[in-house]
């Protein structure tokens, strides 16, 4: 078989599978809207259990918050099935981006109402901070500086809280995830071609 | 080698799946810079290998032809380009 092809031609060969694989490492598009939404989401949850929590509302406003999860799990699905019919690759680094993604919201969700008894008042609301932080990590270690920046600032967020008093510590934390996700979320809208 | 991928047509095709779940043929068309028809004839040789899978489907009322790489045509990519570095090597 190796007469077929030359050495001439096999470095051609090399060279134009090499060139689109590296032209197939593109830079991971997250998809602005997801994060603006899920940080919306989650700095509401945060307000919402602190408000409860200091009694400023009654409990069975939590119900509000899964109204909120619903409602953002429903966008996500909804707006990931458009993009896609209107997209023409589906590339492998995006499936597992959403992978990362939908294990760290369950967790979240697990953590927030299964184990409600060990993540208490604000530790509860920490937990959104911490997966938010672990996406945009994850989206950061593809060559993404702007979710390396937004992580960054949620980390922030979750240390800052942690030396602060509980009231001041929910808000922090709420800012922390809606600057962080929705910050990420505009920037990467506003980026796009 | 692989005689499928001695075609630098073909073996682009299953470079392009590579780190893809899924191509549209209009993507593969647009990458390849390949004639149609062309491109047609080698992704229909690499169905009927088992190599790729190709998918038809109608959204929004327009066609839509989806090819994704199979295990078979990952492992035949993997050793074809191994071999073309042993050849390279050799002849260096």
């Amino acid at each position: 078989m190796d007469e077929q092809l030359n050495a001439a031609q096999a470095r051609d060969h090399i060279e134009m599978v090499a060139r689109i694989l590296e032209e197939s490492q593109q830079r991971l598009c997250a998809g602005g809207e997801f994060f603006v939404v899920w940080g919306l989401f989650g700095a509401f949850v945060t307000l919402l259990g602190h408000f409860v929590a200091s009694r400023a509302l009654p409990s069975q406003a939590l119900w509000a918050g899964l109204v909120a999860l619903i409602a953002a799990i429903a966008f996500s699905i909804r707006r990931g099935r458009i993009l896609r019919v209107e997209s023409e690759r589906g590339s492998l680094l995006q499936r597992e981006f959403f992978n990362v993604l939908w294990i760290t919201i369950g967790m979240g969700f697990v953590a927030n109402l299964a184990v409600f008894n060990i993540f208490r008042g604000i530790a509860s609301a920490a937990i959104w901070n911490f997966a938010d932080a672990i996406v945009l990590f994850y989206i950061g270690m593809h060559g993404n500086r702007r979710a390396q920046v937004a992580g960054i600032a949620v980390v922030v967020s979750l240390v800052v809280a942690n030396f602060t008093s509980g009231d001041v510590g929910a808000y922090v934390l709420a800012a922390g995830v809606f600057a962080g996700y929705c910050g990420f979320g505009v920037a990467e809208l506003l980026s796009r071609d | 080698m692989d005689d499928l991928l001695l075609s630098k047509i073909r073996l682009g095709i299953v470079a392009e799946l590579l780190t893809s779940e899924w191509v549209a043929f209009s993507e593969l068309h647009r990458a390849l810079d390949a004639s149609q028809g062309n491109l047609g004839a080698h992704l229909g040789k690499l169905v009927d290998s088992g190599y790729i899978e190709e998918t038809k489907a109608f959204v929004n009322r327009r066609p839509l032809t989806q090819y994704r790489l199979t295990s078979k045509g990952r492992g035949a990519f993997v050793a074809h380009v191994r071999q073309l570095q042993s050849l390279l090597k050799e002849t260096s």
